[in-house]
Formats: structure tokens, sequence, C-alpha cells
């Protein structure tokens, strides 16, 4: 990473030096426009892709709209949003299973990182650590319903194991069904920051550990005080990318518990769709995603801002 | 000697600790395979079966029973050609990034890196709409679209972190050669951050084969579903879900998504936090 922020600015220094030197000068005009044209494609597809939507939410929220049948709201769509107890129910359960998914999801990777990298197999445990996350999210969604409640196998093995008397009821009750999502969802991410933190540890200069180590420091102190302080800036670039991802989570929702029980396992993204795909209340469902748009947009101007700067430059 | 005693005592807990997790990790995907390879009646029972009769039912079902062949085609065709329209747009855009200084470089870099930050439930409907006036709804070019604008930023954001670490002086000495910008960076740049395109392109194909809420509002028939949707309707009706079916479907898309990956396992980390950490 120190290497990429010496290349970064010397880099972006030299370009701006050097046209001077060109054999060929072209027209000044032409050469101020080419960085814009080769990045104009990109920006007009994206711009095309996300500016349209969002306008098109913004105007069909003041709407109340039934199939073709528009009519006139006002902000109806948005006072009815503030009093929904849905919503800041399906608010309330995104963050409190992604703030659990993803403490568990960190806590696990850090831990089975700071054993494996040191570790002659390392590569070996990649591999293995992997595979969970290269299957489709549906699939998985499917193992663990069939898990959980179809086929019952978690409740046998705890039952086997003599830590319970009888069948749970998984998706029955609202902490279960909860965590049900997230045992799924830390059996297939925690792989993501996985891969991150043993790549940041095996990058990390091994002498200072070797100096460390050799004044007597255990190696718990040194991972403690040296090695996880220095990928502390890693750390927070792969949390930010699984906590965007994590607060998406839709496919394990939409297949495995629907909602159920009573709402308490609806996520933002869940209720969106319900309102707009399964009772066609497009309007509303608009005004909602509005709503959202805007909290992401802030939430990620300051944190892709902190991300760009520490991780970048 | 206490020294020693220490150190085999931590060997023997990072291997208590690795092996717990490596169970948990695999025994999910074993028991999955399992479910795949097993007749239909045995997959729920009243005691759980956990050695089962082997039996091929699933997979002359899913041949026979759905349009695979179908399915197959869908995922190919909107993933192979999102990748494709991402490393057209993305290349000459993170050269931009990355070597050039101009007014709103940084928006510009800032925007693209946050379209990543978009929860897709958030413009679902607005797409929805877009591609139903466009005439596009249940097509696999919707889908390509749509793959094509999740990943674009990550692809971007990837190649620009390998393009930065290429050194000016090359770039330079075919400068003074005459050679125009655009030569340079088709015929110097592309090859060089090769390592970089091939990764970022492995990750685009893994988030577009998993992509699932867009496919699911875009795709309704044979026409558009991908794999990763058409699984999901796998139920028999009466039957209920068809789990075997679906087991063997899941891991006939991870087979060749596991071989890609080994293949750039080395550049895994950095692609997955857009050129942040170097691996």
């Amino acid at each position: 990473m120190q290497d990429s922020m010496v290349h970064n600015s010397s880099g972006w220094a030299a370009s701006a030096a050097r046209p001077g030197i060109r054999p060929r000068p072209r027209s000044r005009l032409r050469r101020k426009a080419f960085p814009y044209l080769l990045v104009a494609p990109a920006m007009i597809f994206l711009l095309g892709i996300t500016l349209y939507p969002g306008v098109y939410a913004m105007y069909q929220s003041f709407f109340f709209v039934r199939f073709n049948d528009w009519s006139f709201a006002g902000l109806g769509n948005y006072t009815k949003l503030l009093s929904d107890n849905e919503f800041w129910q399906a608010l309330w359960n995104t963050f409190v299973m992604g703030a659990i998914a993803l403490s568990l999801e960190c806590v696990i990777a850090i831990t089975i990182a700071a054993f494996a990298y040191r570790d002659p197999w390392v590569r070996s445990w990649r591999i293995m650590f992997l595979m969970p996350m290269l299957f489709m999210p549906s699939a998985v969604a499917f193992i663990w319903k069939l898990a959980f409640n179809d086929g019952r196998i978690v409740s046998d093995l705890l039952m086997r194991l003599g830590l319970i008397d009888g069948n749970l009821d998984f998706l029955g009750s609202i902490w279960l069904a909860r965590l049900t999502l997230i045992v799924a969802d830390v059996w297939q991410w925690t792989p993501f920051l996985f891969i991150i933190f043993v790549a940041a540890l095996q990058g990390q200069d091994a002498e200072m550990e070797e100096a460390a180590r050799l004044d007597g420091a255990k190696w718990r102190q040194i991972f403690w005080n040296i090695s996880l302080p220095l990928m502390m800036p890693i750390v927070a670039v792969a949390l930010i990318l699984r906590g965007i991802d994590i607060i998406t989570m839709f496919a394990s929702v939409f297949i495995i518990t629907g909602g159920t029980p009573g709402g308490a396992t609806e996520t933002i993204s869940y209720f969106i769709y319900r309102i707009g795909f399964k009772t066609f209340n497009f309007g509303y469902a608009s005004a909602i995603s509005v709503v959202m748009l805007a909290i992401t947009v802030t939430v990620a101007q300051l944190f892709v801002k902190r991300f760009f700067r520490s991780g970048r430059e | 000697m206490a020294s020693k005693s220490r150190s085999s005592e931590s060997l023997f807990l990072r291997y208590l600790v690795l092996s717990a997790w490596a169970v948990f990790c695999l025994a999910p995907i074993l028991w999955f395979l399992s479910i795949g390879l097993r007749p239909r009646t045995e997959i729920i029972a009243a005691e759980p079966i956990y050695w089962p009769t082997f039996s091929l039912d699933a997979w002359n079902m899913i041949w026979t029973d759905w349009p695979m062949g179908n399915y197959l085609r869908n995922s190919l065709v909107a993933v192979v050609g999102s990748v494709i329209i991402d490393l057209l747009l993305a290349i000459p855009a993170a050269y931009s990034l990355a070597r050039y200084t101009y007014r709103f470089r940084e928006d510009i870099g800032f925007y693209i890196l946050s379209t990543r930050m978009m929860a897709p439930a958030i413009v679902a409907i607005p797409i929805f709409f877009l591609f139903r006036n466009m005439g596009l709804l249940d097509t696999v070019w919707a889908l390509m679209l749509v793959y094509a604008a999740i990943n674009l930023s990550l692809v971007t954001w990837i190649i620009r972190s390998y393009m930065l670490d290429i050194p000016h002086e090359i770039e330079d000495a075919a400068r003074t050669d005459g050679a125009s910008d655009l030569r340079i960076l088709v015929s110097i740049i592309v090859p060089m951050c090769l390592p970089g395109i091939i990764t970022a392109a492995v990750i685009a194909v893994i988030f577009a084969v998993n992509e699932f809420l867009f496919t699911l509002l875009i795709a309704s028939t044979k026409n558009a579903y991908t794999l990763s949707v058409a699984l999901a309707n796998f139920t028999g009706g009466s039957d209920g879900i068809i789990y075997n079916a679906i087991a063997l479907v899941a891991f006939l898309a991870f087979v060749p998504i596991m071989f890609l990956v080994v293949l750039i396992q080395k550049h895994l980390s950095r692609g997955l936090t857009m050129g942040a950490v170097k691996g």
C-alpha cells in the first residue's frame, strides 16, 4: 500500500509535466479533451443507468400509481412512510442483522487469518476457505433453508450433541429466523474478509515481526501490537465493502424466510421489492427508494471519500 | 524448554481453530453435494439421512424437466457480454484516471466508485420501468446491461490500480518514438496490465453469475432465466422445492467459477478490494 501511494503521486505529477516533449504536437484542444473522451463512455453509461432511475423514482414518488393509472399525491407517499411501522421495522432489521453478521464475520476472519498466514499450508487454507463465496447466493440460501428448516439437519445435529431436546422451529421465532439469515451470511461471506486479511498480513514486513520476536515478544503480543494496527486501514476498506453488500441482503430473505415471522427478517431491500412488485404500489416503493438513495449517497460520500484518501493517496 | 512447549501449544491451537473453521466451511458443501446425488425420497425424511443411496435422478431431471440449455446459454451470454462491455468501457476510463491530470478527475473517480455503493433494490423499480419502456423485459440484453452497470465501477478501479504500477519510462520512450496516446494504451499498457484485466474480469463474472434481484425482476420466462434465478423456481407444485436439482445446478455453476478463481488466486485480494490491497 505504501508502494501504491508513492507511485500514485509521482505518476500524476510526471504525466502532467511530460506533454511538452511530444514530437508530434497536436492541437491543444484535442490534447485537453483526450482524457475526457477516454472516460466519457463509462460515465455516460453509468449516468444513464443511475441518473435516469434516480430522476424517475423521484418523479414517480409524488404519485399514487396503480398500473397505468397515476394520480398526483404530492408528499402523500412520504408522509405515509414516516408513520409506516413496517418501514421502520425493516430499517431496524437490516441494521440489527447486518451489524451482528458483520461483527461475527470480522472477528472470525481476523482470527483465522492470524492463524493461517504464518502457516506453511496457507495456500491450501485459502483455497478451502474461499469456496463458500463461490456458490450462487440463491443456491446458498437453499442450502441453509434445507439445513435449518425443511430437512431439520441443524436441529438433528444439536439433538445428537445433547444441546436441545426437540426440533427447533427456526423460522417460527424472531431471533432464530434472524439467526438463520446471519449464519447463511457468515458462512458465505467470512471468506471475503479472510482473503483480504490474509493478503494484508502476508504483505507486511516480516522483519519487524522477527525483531519483536527476538526481543522476546509472544506471537499474540506481536499480532495485537504490531500486525493488527498496521492492517487497520485495510480492515476498514474491507468492512466498508462488506457492509455495503450486507445491507442489500435480498436473495436469502426472499428464499429462506420471505420476511417472516411477522416481518422480523424483512430487510429494506425486501421491503421495497414487496411494496413494488407484490402489492404493485410503485409510487410508495419509489418514495422509499428515494429516501434510501438519499441516505446511501450521504453515507457513501462520507465513506468513499475517506476510503479513497486513506486507501489510495 | 519453556519456549518450545509454548510454541507447540500455540501450534495445537492454530490447527484446532483452522480445522474447526474448515469443517464449518466444507461440511455444508459436501452435504449439499450429497443432496444432489440422492433420490428425492431421501432429502426430507422423518430422520435426516446422512448416508444416502447414490442416485442420478436429479441429473436426469434437470436436463429433461427444465430447459437447462436455455438457462446455461442465458447465463453465458449475459455474463460474458456484460464483461466485454465492462472491459471496453473500463480500460479507457481507467487509463484516463490513472495517467492524466485534469479538472473533475477526482469527482469522476468518486462518482464511478460510488455507483458500487448503491443498493440494487433502490434502483430496481425505475430500472424495471426503463427496460419495460424499451421493450427489453425478459431479454438477455437487459441482463447484460444491468450486470455491466453493476460491475463497471469495480472493473475500472481494479484496472486503474494495475495501471498505476506501470512505470512511466516505458510510455515516455514510446512517445518519443512517435506513438500516439491511443496506440500506447492498446499496445503497451493493456498487455502490461493483463493480470489486472483478467482479475477484474473474473471478479465481474462472479458477481454477474450471482446477481439475483435484477434478474428476478427482468426475467420471467426461459427467454432470460439465468441459473441463479432459475434454480429458485425448481419447485414441483405439490412436491415442494426440488432440492437435489438445485444442488446439482449450484455445483454446475460452482466448478467453472472455482477454476477461474484458482487461476487468479494471487490477485484475488487485490481485486476484491478494488485495488487497495496488494496480495
